[in-house]
């Protein structure tokens, strides 16, 4: 084949290229390709598990993924085909740096710090006008948002660095998930009067040396360390005062030289008073009794409670105990949120049909039940969910102090139908069990603080701190020596190696020898 | 056009392999590690690695922990590689089998399972340093003990029969016959259990309950927030790895060497 005839035929195929791609596009209409970066295991993927799998609501008894059914929902509804391609990540900071590398996305769910992070780097776009039309039928979210969770997200601003920026939350994100930082803990072992004179401090007591463990990320030990550092000034502050919250949230977000040296010398107490840090082997380890005390957010908090009370862990062993309670410290705790955002060139119509989608109290209800987490849905579906699993009877309790009145009206507000968001709950579920960390009480959430995004320069200190507290570190003179020694022994080594080729090194021939030049071979 | 087949195009994959997934990220790292945030030539991140006690703590325990787990696995390895090789054991491939089977086993899976074990025993979060560096041992025996046991297979039968004929006793036959013949597979062995042992933060993490901070966790916390400074550390880690294998031999080229790295 000459070199002229392999030419023709490359331009003949890049000539017919368009043309078969073009027919190829053609043979359907125009499918939209929605990019979704998700969390793992954060939303319902059907089948076993799954609430359409173990109510059987569908006559069938299928049980699909909740993408699929967004993919035919909305080709029946703005009628044209939709792929969602759903992705996953683990840490916020990984879903980070893919954004860097250069991936791109329609939608992300990023925890309430990194959207922060993302929009005083101005790489999120906002949602349009008409999303939050509630007259519009399909705007599901603006239609069933808790009134809680909506006011948080118009009251607090966006990007703290820029003062002239004065979008809030609400304009960049809609929430998915929310929930409380807490203790699981085991009341075999811990009494509950003395966790709540601790509170934090729990984390240091002696009492529960090598029993208690921390996530294994700067950002909650942190939070943890500060809430011990402040403690008396947080309990000094006027609950009833208007700016209660305000200046709350201004202690726990402090960052200043003083505020890490102070932490660090807490944070090196915790880390020579606790089990360990953990990612996700505190939840097998409370329930096996391993430990005693675990950090934990709220939904990991229902799924270990749930674990225990099934008398198993997570491999399906019986439990050497049965019960475990959740505690949220008096003076502080943390509020998050992982909510919805679309960074700049998204699809947003479809992005925003998406959260409208899952947003669906229906739908809400679902991928709640899946991952355990508290939606921020509110909406007639979900109180009656919530009541399915936490209102009893009272006429089945002997005494009146068994069951307490639970009041959810702040979170569930016009949503529903006016004095209805409240239930008899069972009085322990109430104040130490899952209601307690599924949906905690207005009392509770009053004293808990969101942690912003500190900013680049204060989140090197902190990361600096954090490599600090995690290593253990030598003195000086000690890494000097240990220096030395290795020079010394690679130097041993090379000598041994090579020695012989130098004549100084060498022993004298004996007596009557000769020292032959060393030859090549 | 005539194109000519040759055997050196046999290579071809290998090498496009190696541009793209050897060199190519190792420049990429050289260029993070002396850059900025802004992506400016600085040597910041140089200096304050250097300059920091606590990033040259953790070389020092990683390296410290390295050198235990090898020298252990060593200690260990070298009796059984030597039974193994010189036995006329007639099922004696059993027993290697013993020895390498757990390798087929997901490292993970090994790792929790030890966990449990450590657990119920009661030393799990007690003894930290201890933990990381049993698992260490367990995970890379089989590296040890393989290069060991070929390059003792590989020793000529009618060497040992000359030293016991010249009268050489057991000691002398081993010191002049089985410790310098089987260097290769010790150098070999070193190699494939000091360098992992450095990083593998897995293990540390399990058994350590993530007290114990090994260079190789570093980088990875490090890749979180701060690329540049990850590179850094990364590019030490390259300078150590280059180093020992330097030392123990990794880069010469004659025939017994080779025979001994797997």
């Amino acid at each position: 084949m000459t070199k002229k005839r392999i030419g023709a035929l490359t331009l003949a195929a890049l000539a017919l290229t368009p043309t078969l791609l073009f027919t190829a596009g053609c043979s359907g209409e125009e499918t939209i390709v929605l990019r979704v970066f998700n969390w793992e295991e954060y939303i319902d993927e059907g089948g076993e598990g799954s609430y359409q799998y173990d109510y059987e609501v569908n006559e069938d008894g299928s049980a699909p993924p909740i993408i699929e059914d967004f993919e035919v929902w909305y080709e029946e509804t703005y009628g044209t085909p939709i792929r969602v391609e759903y992705s996953t990540f683990g840490t916020n900071e990984d879903m980070y740096n893919q954004l860097q590398l250069g991936d791109t996305y329609d939608l992300l769910c990023p925890s309430e710090y990194m959207i922060m992070k993302l929009a005083a780097e101005d790489y999120l776009q906002p949602y349009t006008e008409d999303f939050f039309d509630p007259d519009i039928e399909e705007n599901y979210y603006i239609r069933n948002v808790s009134p809680y969770i909506r006011e948080m997200f118009e009251s607090n601003r966006i990007n703290r660095k820029d003062e002239n920026d004065s979008s809030t939350w609400s304009d960049y994100a809609a929430g998915y998930m929310w929930g409380v930082t807490g203790f699981v803990y085991n009341p075999e072992f811990v009494n509950e009067d003395e966790l709540a004179a601790l509170g934090w401090d729990a984390m240091r007591a002696p009492q529960y040396r090598n029993r208690v463990t921390t996530k294994d990320n700067v950002r909650d030990s942190y939070f943890v360390a500060l809430a011990i550092c402040y403690r008396d000034e947080i309990e000094a502050l006027d609950m009833s005062a208007p700016d209660y919250g305000t200046r709350l949230a201004e202690i726990m977000n402090r960052t200043d030289d003083e505020t890490i040296a102070r932490v660090e010398e807490i944070m090196r107490e915790m880390d020579e008073n606790i089990y360990g840090y953990e990612t996700d082997t505190g939840k097998a380890d409370i329930v096996s009794g391993r430990i005693w005390l675990n950090f934990a957010w709220s939904g990991d908090a229902v799924y270990a409670m749930d674990l225990a009370e099934a008398g198993e862990d997570e491999e399906g062993n019986e439990a050497e105990q049965a019960l475990l309670n959740f505690f949220i410290p008096e003076e502080c705790a943390n509020l998050w949120f992982d909510g919805w955002v679309m960074p700049k060139g998204a699809n947003t119509q479809a992005a925003q049909a998406f959260v409208n989608f899952l947003s669906r109290p229906d739908n809400a209800v679902r991928n709640m039940y899946y991952i355990g987490y508290s939606g921020v849905i509110a909406g007639e579906e979900v109180l009656e969910y919530v009541k399915d699993c936490y209102s009893v009877d009272p006429e089945e309790y002997e005494s009146e102090e068994e069951y307490t009145k639970y009041d959810l009206s702040y979170f569930f507000g016009d949503t529903v139908e006016e004095g209805t968001a409240w239930f008899y709950a069972d009085t322990v579920q109430a104040t130490s069990r899952q209601l307690h960390a599924h949906y905690p009480t207005l009392e509770v959430t009053q004293r808990c603080a969101v942690m912003d995004y500190y900013g680049e320069e204060a989140n090197e200190a902190i990361n600096e701190l954090w490599s600090r507290i995690k290593s253990e570190t030598l003195d000086t003179w000690a890494i000097v020596v240990i220096c030395v020694g290795i020079v010394l022994v690679i130097a041993a080594i090379l000598l041994l190696k090579f020695g012989n080729k130098i004549d100084f090194f060498r022993l004298p021939p004996k007596k009557g020898y000769k020292r032959v030049k060393q030859q090549n071979c | 056009m005539k194109l000519h087949f040759s055997r050196k195009m046999l290579g071809i994959p290998y090498l496009v392999f190696l541009i793209f997934f050897v060199v190519i990220p190792m420049l990429v790292i050289l260029f993070y590690a002396f850059t900025d945030k802004e992506m400016h030539l600085s040597f910041g991140n140089f200096i304050q690695f250097f300059s920091d006690p606590t990033k040259l703590s953790t070389i020092v325990y990683s390296l410290v922990i390295a050198l235990i787990t090898t020298a252990v696995c060593l200690v260990i390895a070298y009796p059984v590689a030597y039974i193994l090789a010189r036995s006329k054991m007639k099922r004696k491939f059993v027993i290697l089998l013993l020895f390498v089977t757990p390798m087929w086993i997901n490292f993970v899976l090994r790792i929790n399972a030890i966990r449990e074990l450590l657990g119920w025993i009661g030393l799990l979060g007690e003894a930290n340093y201890f933990n990381t560096i049993f698992g260490m041992v367990y995970d890379f025996l089989p590296f040890m003990i393989l290069p060991l046991y070929t390059t003792m297979l590989k020793i000529d039968d009618s060497l040992y029969e000359a030293s016991s004929d010249l009268g050489a006793g057991w000691s002398t036959t081993f010191t002049r016959i089985t410790l310098p013949l089987s260097m290769p597979g010790i150098a070999s062995g070193i190699t494939m259990v000091f360098l992992p042992s450095m990083t593998n933060y897995v293990i540390s993490d399990m058994l350590g309950n993530s007290k114990v901070t090994i260079i190789g966790k570093f980088i990875y916390e490090y890749f979180g927030t701060n690329w540049h400074m990850g590179s850094m550390v990364a590019l030490v880690l390259l300078i150590v790895v280059f180093l020992s294998t330097w030392l123990t031999g990794g880069f010469r080229e004659d025939e017994t060497v080779r025979g001994a790295n797997l």
